[in-house]
């Protein structure tokens, strides 16, 4: 009887650590979504041009929009958030990924030739990452310590210049490396938020290695052993660590899971828009209508999940839907 | 100098060699399958998956204080045994949807037990990649008809090729039957707006197309519920067949056999059987189009794109090209302009491919390609540009502008090479210069013109960065010229893939990048191989030419 009982208690810690253990921390579909159904006249070619760590995402919807209208033509261009607003102005494209919000001048230009502002739709949720090589013993950073690494303005107010991993408390062989930085190159949306949010709008330093994609920054870190660079969390893979963030030196440490994009604790954590032409008050045309409706569905969202990102809760959906008109 | 030539051309060689056996090797090894392994590990999870490349790691003493009493005696039990370093392996655990990775490092001090089950599976799957897992249950019509390894294994086999047989049937449904009906009512709703542009939206003609798109709409109404009403019992025929898994967590997995792609017990295939999913998997490769955001699938669509877009290419430099020569050696007196004219080509040569991607854009695209949507496509623009944005015409017409100055240059040089003494023959003859060019020169020339051909073929196969600028994208599954049901039946100004381009992608962009690297290497040998293959078409066809004309000299 005694035997069976510490059994059971082994079997229920057990479960209690794989269900706290990272490998099976998945993120789930908010069950208030709806599951997207088909509707009749829906034709045409959806267009995106824009942010590079969308580029994924906003093939897997157009993957998935395609299976519900096999005839809709799709063209699909990521090469980073700055060119989005151009081509919604030009009306190149009818979707502008961005992982950024536009900023005041994008605005401006886009209302000087519509009369009306772009909408931003909040598709997803990203945490951007702090990534270090996977054999980096760093329990965590302080955002006034990353803008120390990445900056050379140092607007964090953290007092000195770091440059070696010694100064981030690390010891033995990791005391005396310099650190070795990588970045995004400045059309990303990534390096625009990174700037202002992380740097506090300051400069980045000139020895960051500024990389084409967000796959790359990471694949940079994996190989690099003194390394550190940022990238959205859906690019994370095995060869490197996300390290925990605090907000200053009072908060704790945040590690980058998915249960702190949606407190908000996480202080990096962002929503991922995708922006429209759309009058307001306007009805939208069957296409892109469509198109907003399948993203936040149940479909939509579990697309979020499968690339690494975290899915809206329906209450974004719904608010962003009537913001458009589309019931 | 013997010495010092051949040593030169050795490390040419060397160099050459190396990168190709790199690709190779690499590419050629991605798709082999390779048995799943099972790690017990002392913490209690259990990994099963294909285990991708091993390492010997430095631990930090930080690393190893955080650890447990237990693994930290361990890991240091391991780390004398490896003179200070321990090894540790990447196994690809697949099965994203219930563990949010694709892969996980594993240190050999983890493990507590090894070994490759005789059943597990490697499936393939339609959507978030690969799962590993045993079988344990076969549904027919959610009834269980199989519970043993061997018999679930049989029914799957059973069953499976059917369900992806009507998975392609559906799929044939929906691009080609589905393409067609859209196709029409597209039709329909551009004359209409054609009409309204023209004559005003209050006109008769106005009127007359909204009756006839209204008329469209009903007939299209009805074709569209036929086809779905075909399409639903397609599926609902192949919801009943799902393969249940078990994976080594001990979660159950259920998958449609329509859902999945290939499936094989990886640890019981004989060689025949692994050399079958091998070559299953280049097949899927040169055929299929990409999936799951490019990462994975085949790749035909860039496979299309690139050749349909060196061919255009070839057929717009060419002409152009030899004429332009033409007119510098055969008709133009020497002088001042001319040397300015042949250093202006010759410079043109030096100019870094992305200014010509940069003045395609603004140039074709946005000047030439707007100006023919306003003039043209009024109606069909309104929805978004036709001509105005990159495609594969404009990208060939930027490449063909690219690889002008090589087609000049050999091209002069061809016709320098033959001979003043023929010419002179010719006129003697009495033939005008034309005939004495087209009948005497040209031909003679002719190897060396294919021989400029193929270098602008070469380089403009394998030309990316102005690509960017003016028409390759990551997804367009639609094939740009491709010979469809649909008229017109050649669609140029769409934007197209291109192997380059998704060479760059996989390797910068891509999400599950690991998975993503072997497929760099396999891509990369396929562009090789495109590019090898049209020289040597071009090649064959230069030998072709010289054979007639030796036969002909006298």
């Amino acid at each position: 009887m005694a035997h069976k009982h510490t059994g059971r208690i082994a079997g229920v810690a057990l479960a209690a650590a794989l269900a706290a253990g990272p490998a099976l921390a998945q993120v789930s579909v908010d069950p208030a979504l709806p599951e997207y159904k088909p509707v009749k006249g829906v034709s045409g070619t959806i267009k995106s041009v824009g942010s590079d760590t969308l580029n994924n995402l906003m093939t897997l919807w157009a993957e998935g929009f395609l299976k519900v209208y096999p005839n809709v033509q799709i063209e699909i261009e990521g090469k980073g958030s700055s060119t989005a607003p151009p081509a919604l102005i030009e009306g190149t494209a009818n979707f502008g990924p961005m992982s950024r919000e536009m900023k005041s001048q994008e605005i401006d230009d886009f209302e000087k030739k519509y009369g009306y502002k772009p909408t931003a739709i909040p598709t997803s949720i990203d945490m951007l990452a702090v990534y270090v090589h996977k054999d980096n013993p760093i329990s965590g950073l302080t955002l006034a310590q990353v803008d120390a690494i990445f900056s050379k303005s140092r607007r964090g107010g953290h007092d000195q210049e770091i440059t070696r991993w010694g100064q981030l408390g690390l010891t033995g062989a990791w005391a005396s490396q310099p650190i070795s930085l990588y970045g995004r190159n400045s059309a990303s949306g990534t390096y625009g938020y990174f700037k202002e949010h992380a740097l506090f709008k300051g400069d980045f330093k000139d020895s960051v290695k500024e990389q084409p994609g967000s796959s790359s920054v990471v694949q940079g870190v994996a190989t690099d052993r003194w390394a550190i660079g940022y990238s959205g969390i859906g690019y994370k893979t095995a060869d490197v660590r996300a390290v925990p963030l605090a907000a200053d030196a009072s908060s704790p440490f945040i590690p980058a899971a998915p249960e702190y994009a949606y407190t908000g604790e996480y202080p990096l954590a962002r929503f991922l828009y995708v922006y429209v032409n759309h009058k307001p008050g306007s009805e939208m045309d069957p296409l892109r209508r469509e198109f907003v409706r399948y993203v936040f569905s149940k479909q939509g969202q579990s697309d979020v999940v499968k690339d690494g990102y975290y899915p809206v809760p329906a209450e974004i959906a719904v608010e962003t839907l009537e913001k458009l008109g589309i019931r | 100098m013997v010495w010092l030539t051949g040593g030169a051309l050795a490390v040419a060689l060397l160099m050459i060699l190396g990168l190709l056996l790199l690709v190779l090797a690499q590419g050629c090894t991605t798709f082999w399958p390779v048995p799943v392994e099972q790690f017990d590990l002392h913490d209690g999870r259990v990994l099963m998956g294909e285990a991708t490349r091993s390492e010997r790691f430095e631990p930090d003493q930080s690393l190893l204080d955080q650890l447990d009493e237990e693994s930290r005696l361990r890991a240091e039990d391991r780390r004398t045994e490896g003179d200070g370093t321990i090894q540790r392996r990447l196994l690809r655990i697949g099965n994203y949807e219930l563990t949010g990775e694709h892969f996980a490092w594993i240190s050999d001090y983890e493990v507590a037990q090894r070994e490759r089950p005789p059943w597990a599976l490697v499936v393939e799957r339609l959507e978030w990649g690969r799962f590993y897992g045993e079988p344990e249950a076969f549904l027919l019509d959610g009834e269980v008809v199989a519970d043993t390894p061997e018999s679930v294994w049989a029914a799957f086999n059973e069953h499976h090729a059917a369900a992806r047989r009507r998975w392609e049937a559906r799929r044939r449904l929906e691009v080609h039957e589905i393409g067609r009906v859209n196709a029409r009512q597209e039709a329909a709703r551009i004359a209409l707006r054609k009409a309204e542009i023209d004559h005003g939206a209050e006109s008769t003609q106005a009127a007359a197309a909204a009756s006839r798109f209204e008329s469209v709409q009903r007939e299209v109404e009805e074709e569209f519920a036929h086809l779905r009403e075909k399409i639903r019992d397609f599926n609902e025929e192949n919801a009943r067949y799902v393969l249940v898994l078990r994976t080594a967590q001990g979660q159950e997995k259920r998958l449609e056999a329509a859902e999945i792609v290939r499936a094989y017990p990886a640890n019981q295939l004989s060689l025949g059987g692994r050399a079958a999913v091998y070559f299953s998997r280049w097949g899927e490769f040169l055929g299929d189009n990409p999936r799951e955001a490019n990462s994975e699938g085949g790749v035909f669509p860039a496979i299309f794109g690139t050749v349909l877009m060196t061919i255009i290419m070839s057929l717009l430099v060419v002409p152009l090209g030899v004429l332009g020569a033409l007119y510098l050696r055969e008709y133009a007196k020497g002088g001042a302009i001319v040397s300015a004219v042949r250093i202006a080509i010759n410079n043109l040569a030096g100019v870094p491919s992305i200014v010509f991607g940069v003045f395609g854009l603004g140039f074709f695209c946005y000047l030439v390609g707007g100006t023919i949507d306003d003039l043209f496509f009024r109606a069909k623009s309104a929805s978004g540009p036709t001509f105005g944005a990159g495609g594969l015409f404009w990208a060939s017409l930027t490449l063909a502008l690219l690889t002008l100055p090589v087609v000049i240059v050999a091209t002069e040089e061809a016709l320098a090479a033959v001979p003043n003494s023929m010419r002179e023959g010719s006129y003697a003859c009495g033939a005008s210069k034309w005939q004495t060019i087209k009948r005497i020169v040209l031909p003679r020339a002719m190897p060396g013109i294919m021989t400029g051909t193929i270098l602008a073929m070469a380089r403009g196969a394998g030309e990316v960065a102005p690509l960017m600028l003016v028409g390759a994208v990551k997804l367009a599954p639609e094939l740009p010229g491709a010979i469809n049901s649909i008229a017109p039946y050649f669609h140029v100004e769409r934007s197209f893939m291109h192997l380059g381009f998704h060479i760059y992608d996989l390797g910068f962009q891509s999400q599950n990048s690991e998975a993503a690297k072997p497929m760099v290497f396999t891509t990369t040998l396929l562009l090789i191989a495109i590019i090898a293959a049209l020289n040597l078409a071009a090649a064959w066809l230069r030998l072709r030419l010289r054979r007639k004309f030796v036969g002909n000299q006298f």
